[in-house]
């Protein structure tokens, strides 16, 4: 554990009944990053969260939070976004936003202060009056967001941030998300979207029926899972390029070709061969890097 | 701590501006205000009216009407009956609508007796003090009829046929004092206990408790709702004691209201009642609300908790024919029903200071037991979604060994 560690979590499980909701977790979030948790439904996400946040107690392991186990003093740096929307109905935006800031240390004029601010940074100043039961869907989760990050916090712990909203109230929280980071906060999220965990997110932990599956930086991953392979797309019979062992044909909308590789040949290689043969136009060139989405699919369908 | 008054202070700024408390708060009274009122015109308009009793006997055993003077008003109103027998017979057949009978004894005692079909009309019994008075007058010679002068009459009502006798003096204080207190017990306690466990259930089941959990502890959370809650039901029984002091005040010429005071011991003993059984019920109300699956859940539970506070006036003739007994001495003892029991015997005599100090011992213990176990069933339960919890686990909770977490209900994990 280094210094720049914001959750060191150490060999944690925990069961219900004689069900184990997590197996025996490891795994660090560094400070500043944005370190996504992923896991089909039902993985222990949630109940990991929860653990780290002291809601619920480990059976066995160690947790610490900015370098001790949590305390009170350490709730206040810490914002929290369950995945159940957690949201007062029949109080007025402003009003809640206040005590749930007040809540984690704030003034009640700072908290007035930045209830206001984030609100228009939200396009949201004009609901400020109004009661949360009165708000869609979408405003009410970017309400939620707001109060996560309303205390300005260290670390914030958000689960399932994206579901349920639309294009481009995804687009504003991601903003929202990637500003957070540039100031240095950290950020721990579970989703279901792999998009954007490979566009926003740093290092991620796969689980599965609470035991690890997959723990690393999102390149690095990729870069594990990548094939021997190349993709290509366009005119000439590939089978007559040297060093391609088998071809497979991949159409998803386009054709296109995903070409095998013998061991002892690079990609590069392949691309040399296509440019000096005549026979040959080529409209797409790229490494086989699996999508997370790939990735995911198959280390839950029990690949390795 | 801090954080402890921040949530007291929601909690009584957002419950005191609810439609229902505002009722409570305002509309009970103006109601009960506005009932009494009409009831009030009704009975003193009969009190006004002589004319329906029609002619009144009087039997003197005593001999201070013997040479009637009569009042100026009603010259005609009054006729003498030699004895009791003559004077019935005339009631029976109508002829007279009420009779007094002055005792031999009236000189000393002032006491007098009246026989009619229903209660004499105030005026009437005006009538019949400024006759006696006359009619001592007389006799200012004797130091008795001065004391009679100052204070002439003691009366005691029989109402033909329902065998139920009423002294005048204590009639009020007996009866509505201890009722008046006692109801504004039940529903202060019962309206902010209410708004206690609501309050639970709907942050559990809006999740808000996940959030508010992670900004504060569980124990400060219950404090400052209990104690933001039990300012609000102390905040209700002021606006409700300031009404009832200025009823009593300017109400004094509403017959009913004369006389009526609420004694200071009485409303000593109410508040300490209140605060007790505020914590009791309160923190056994949040315990029961984190618990609980749903609101409508949580309504069962605390009008069966409501209920045991009722209890004393299931047996109200014991606490007005034998307030010592053993009835309600037990009720006097028993946490639930303590307070209203006190309060009831109050008004009917005298409880026994170690009776009462006994009570209030047995309640303080049983208050601060309540509420530590009730906050840990609620650092348990509150993330205990929609699942019913057996009685034997919430008491191995309580003894600090749960045998389920409470969030295998949750069903984040595996449904979403």
């Amino acid at each position: 554990m280094t210094t720049n560690t914001a959750i060191h979590v150490e060999h944690i499980s925990k069961s219900f009944g004689s069900f184990r909701a997590v197996d025996d977790l490891t795994f660090d979030v560094y400070q500043g990053e944005i370190f996504a948790m992923l896991g089909p439904n039902g993985a222990g996400k949630s109940t990991t969260m929860r653990m780290i946040l002291d809601i619920l107690k480990p059976d066995t392991g160690r947790i610490a939070v900015l370098g001790a186990p949590l305390t009170e003093a350490t709730k206040d740096r810490i914002g929290y976004l369950p995945e159940e929307r957690g949201l007062y109905r029949n109080v007025r935006v402003q009003e809640m936003m206040v005590y749930l800031g007040t809540l984690k240390g704030l003034s009640t004029a700072d908290a007035t202060r930045r209830s206001l601010d984030l609100l228009e940074r939200l396009g949201m100043l004009e609901q400020a009056k109004k009661k949360v039961s009165e708000l869609s869907k979408g405003m009410q989760q970017k309400i939620q967001f707001a109060v996560t990050v309303l205390h300005d916090p260290d670390l914030i712990i958000i689960d399932e941030p994206f579901s349920g909203l639309d294009p481009v109230n995804s687009l504003v929280l991601k903003d929202l998300l990637l500003s957070f980071k540039a100031r240095g906060g950290t950020i721990v999220m579970s989703t279901h979207q792999m998009s954007q965990v490979e566009e926003m997110c740093d290092r991620l932990l796969m689980i599965s029926k609470g035991k690890q599956k997959l723990y690393g930086s999102v390149t690095d991953i990729r870069q594990q899972y990548a094939l021997h392979a190349i993709i290509v797309e366009g005119q000439g019979d590939w089978s007559k390029l040297p060093g391609v062992a088998r071809i497979e044909s991949i159409s998803n909308g386009r054709n296109a070709d995903l070409l095998h590789l013998q061991p002892d040949v690079t990609p590069d290689k392949v691309l040399a061969a296509i440019a000096a043969s005549q026979e040959m136009r080529i409209e797409r060139f790229e490494l086989a890097v699996p999508s997370l989405n790939d990735i995911f699919i198959r280390v839950e369908g029990g690949q390795p | 701590m801090n954080k402890i008054g921040l949530v007291a202070r929601r909690e009584y700024l957002f419950n005191l501006r609810r439609p229902s408390f505002l009722f409570a708060v305002f509309g009970v009274p103006l109601f009960t205000f506005a009932v009494w009122f009409v009831v009030f015109a009704v009975i003193s308009s009969t009190e006004e009216d002589i004319s329906r009793v029609g002619q009144v006997g009087i039997v003197d055993h005593a001999g201070i009407v013997e040479e009637m003077i009569l009042p100026d008003q009603s010259p005609d109103l009054f006729t003498s009956y030699p004895d009791e027998t003559s004077a019935r017979a005339a009631l029976d057949s109508q002829t007279i609508g009420a009779y007094f009978v002055l005792p031999q004894n009236y000189l000393r005692t002032g006491t007098v007796e009246s026989y009619s079909y229903s209660n004499i009309p105030a005026a009437l019994r005006n009538q019949f003090t400024s006759l006696l008075l006359m009619n001592l007058g007389m006799r200012v010679d004797q130091p008795t009829s001065v004391e009679r002068i100052q204070n002439p009459i003691e009366l005691t009502i029989h109402l033909n046929d329902s065998g139920r006798d009423l002294t005048e003096s204590n009639l009020p204080a007996l009866f509505f004092i201890p009722l008046i207190f006692s109801l504004l017990f039940m529903m202060s306690t019962g309206v902010t206990s209410g708004f206690l466990m609501s309050g639970v259930v709907e942050e559990r089941s809006n999740r808000v408790m996940e959030i508010l959990i992670t900004s504060i502890t569980p124990t400060q959370l219950l404090l400052g709702k209990i104690i933001g809650l039990g300012s609000l039901g102390l905040t209700q029984l002021l606006v409700w004691g300031v009404a009832g002091g200025l009823l009593i005040r300017f109400g004094q010429t509403i017959p009913f209201l004369q006389g009526v005071t609420f004694p200071l011991d009485m409303v000593l003993i109410f508040i300490v009642y209140f605060l007790l059984s505020y914590f009791l019920i309160a923190s056994l109300m949040a315990g029961l609300g984190a618990i609980s699956g749903s609101d409508h859940e949580s309504r069962q539970y605390s009008s069966i908790l409501s209920l045991l506070f009722v209890v004393p006036f299931f047996f109200i003739t014991s606490f007005i024919t034998d307030p010592n007994g053993t009835l309600p001495l037990l009720l006097t003892l028993i946490p639930f029903t303590s307070p209203v029991a006190v309060l009831l015997r109050i008004g009917f005599g005298v409880v026994p200071a170690w009776q009462l100090i006994a009570s209030l011992v047995i309640l303080f213990i049983s208050t601060l037991l309540v509420v530590w176990a009730s906050a840990r069933v609620f650092r348990w339960a509150l993330l205990l979604y929609g699942k019913r919890i057996s009685l034997r686990e919430i008491w191995r909770v309580i003894r600090g060994v749960p045998s389920v977490e409470p969030s295998v209900a949750i069903p984040t994990e595996n449904q979403s």
